[in-house]
């Protein structure tokens, strides 16, 4: 009995789903975080009978034909990379983008990673780092003596040190763009790696043409919305369910043909 | 044999058939752009199993093929500039793959490495000139209602949404592709609205369908018994004449 199986890949595939869901809900409050979308896809059609084929020696055409299909899988979970909400923070190294692109990280193996979260700081030597202590790219370095930092929206890092009226520049975040932001490998930490399937990575400075702009003192919030999410927990819940149902049907009709009497 | 448990078995397995369509429509009932299908049944007279002096017409049942609704389903907002739904009945979206044209509801597009908008499979979207190219970087992406793509006020190309005569012709095939199985040629379909940050869902009814799947299980149970008490019928009969020789 195919049903058995069509109705056990619904059940897989809405496990899937679910799984996604958590791991968006678990994550809501994960800065920058962009939420996943799990899409299903219809699987194989076996063709019982061919549309088109004749049904008669008169040529008689069967119209439609029978097509009897396999079940569902998962298409693809991609990430759905709207803008975040940006949240004031009050920290100085935080920033948030405004618009498209991302922070670039230096990570120990020498790759450089991307990032959308901007709650930086600043480490030993000055440098500024993330959350992990990896060093954001171009090298950015807030001398000891100083004793205020900014960062403008088009990246510029100003900083005015002890005795000084005039601001000094130490650095330029730049940010990176990619065609298909969704092909983005995610590694976690926030962090995410350029795959064949993003595209090379398009270096620029913010505020540009196709650059967001920088926010000092914000970071961005993840775009998870809690109650699209719960309403989606629902809406998997019961398509699990109704495919359960499923099972149990296909299975009493089996048992039922398996009691006939001979 | 006797015709009764011929007719009751015919409808059985057209039963077996019709769980395995509606097993599929559940399975479905949370995949962009499904379209819910149902089996066509008909009755086919048949030759009689045995010669009887008073002749009674024998009918069987014979599944004649599948019918799909093609009736809209829910639209759902996504909030992504690149998610797109068919607002109106009958039309698709041309597609380009390996093996030819395709068509689909499913507007869950994104882009390749080199600025392609494509299916979540790598199908390449087709636009009025071909594919369509897009470059990120030139800002956001809106589409109007007649499938106009536009970048920054510039227009850069049309999503192509096209209908069939007849829907007859579309062959499913698998990850949400229709296939032409004819050599119709689809026409534009200017009547219908393209919605941007929008999926359109599966048109499946799950109170229809659960019902569905109650009324096979209780008609397969019947026909059952109806070839038990046949079998049972003959079984006495052979019985009581063989007592009388």
């Amino acid at each position: 009995m195919r049903a058995l199986r069509t109705a056990a890949s619904g059940m897989a595939a809405q496990q899937l789903n679910v799984e996604v869901i958590s791991n968006n809900i678990a994550n809501m409050n994960t800065v920058g975080f962009k939420r996943q979308r799990a899409e299903f896809q219809d699987l194989l059609y076996q063709n019982v009978e061919r549309m088109g084929a004749q049904s008669s020696s008169q040529g008689t055409v069967i119209p439609t034909g029978i097509q009897i299909g396999a079940g569902v899988k998962a298409g693809s979970v991609y990430r759905v990379t709207e803008q975040g909400t940006p949240t004031q923070t009050g920290n100085r190294y935080d920033v948030a983008i405004d618009g498209r692109g991302y922070f670039q990280i230096l990570m120990p193996s020498g790759e450089t990673a991307y990032t959308r979260a901007g709650n930086f700081s600043v480490n030993g030597e000055g440098q500024l780092v993330t959350d992990d202590g990896y060093a954001v790219q171009p090298n950015i370095s807030i001398p000891q003596d100083a004793i205020d930092v900014s960062i403008s929206k088009s990246g510029q890092v100003q900083v005015i040190t002890q005795g000084e009226t005039e601001p000094q520049i130490v650095g330029q975040i730049e940010l990176a763009s990619f065609f298909n932001e969704a092909g983005l490998e995610a590694i976690g930490d926030n962090l995410l790696l350029e795959t064949a399937a993003s595209g090379p990575a398009n270096v620029g400075t913010p505020a540009e043409v196709g650059f967001g702009e920088l926010l000092q003192g914000y970071t961005e919030a993840s775009n998870v919305d809690a109650v699209a999410e719960i309403s989606a927990l629902i809406i998997a819940q019961r398509a699990y369910e109704m495919n359960s149902k499923v099972i149990t049907t296909a299975d009493q009709m089996l048992s039922v043909a398996g009691q006939v009497k001979s | 044999m006797e015709n009764a448990a011929y007719v009751g078995l015919s409808r059985q397995m057209t039963l077996r058939r019709e769980l395995d369509i509606v097993a599929n429509n559940i399975a479905n009932a949370d995949t962009t752009g499904f379209k819910v299908e149902q089996l066509l049944l008909g009755e086919e007279v048949g030759e009689r199993a045995r010669n009887a002096f008073v002749r009674p017409g024998v009918s069987f049942v014979m599944d004649n093929g599948v019918g799909r609704d093609f009736g809209q389903g829910a639209l759902e907002q996504t909030s992504r500039a690149l998610d797109f739904a068919i607002e109106g009945e009958g039309a698709f979206f041309a597609l380009k793959d390996g093996a030819g044209d395709a068509y689909t509801r499913d507007g869950a597009f994104t882009l390749d490495p080199e600025g392609r908008l494509t299916t979540q499979g790598g199908a390449a979207v087709q636009g009025d000139g071909g594919d369509i190219i897009l470059d990120p970087a030139l800002g956001q992406v809106a589409v109007a209602a007649d499938g106009t793509i536009s970048q920054n006020g510039q227009p850069v190309g049309r999503l192509s949404v096209v209908r069939f005569d007849t829907l007859a012709v579309l062959e499913k095939g698998g990850d949400g592709l229709y296939r032409n199985a004819s050599n119709a040629a689809p026409v534009a379909a200017n009547d219908v609205q393209v919605r941007q940050s929008m999926l359109e869902g599966s048109n499946v009814n799950p109170i229809l369908e659960i019902t569905n799947l109650i009324e096979i299980q209780r008609a397969y149970e019947s026909v059952t018994r109806m070839i038990e008490n046949t079998n049972d019928l003959s079984r006495r009969a052979v019985e009581r004449l063989g007592r009388a020789a």
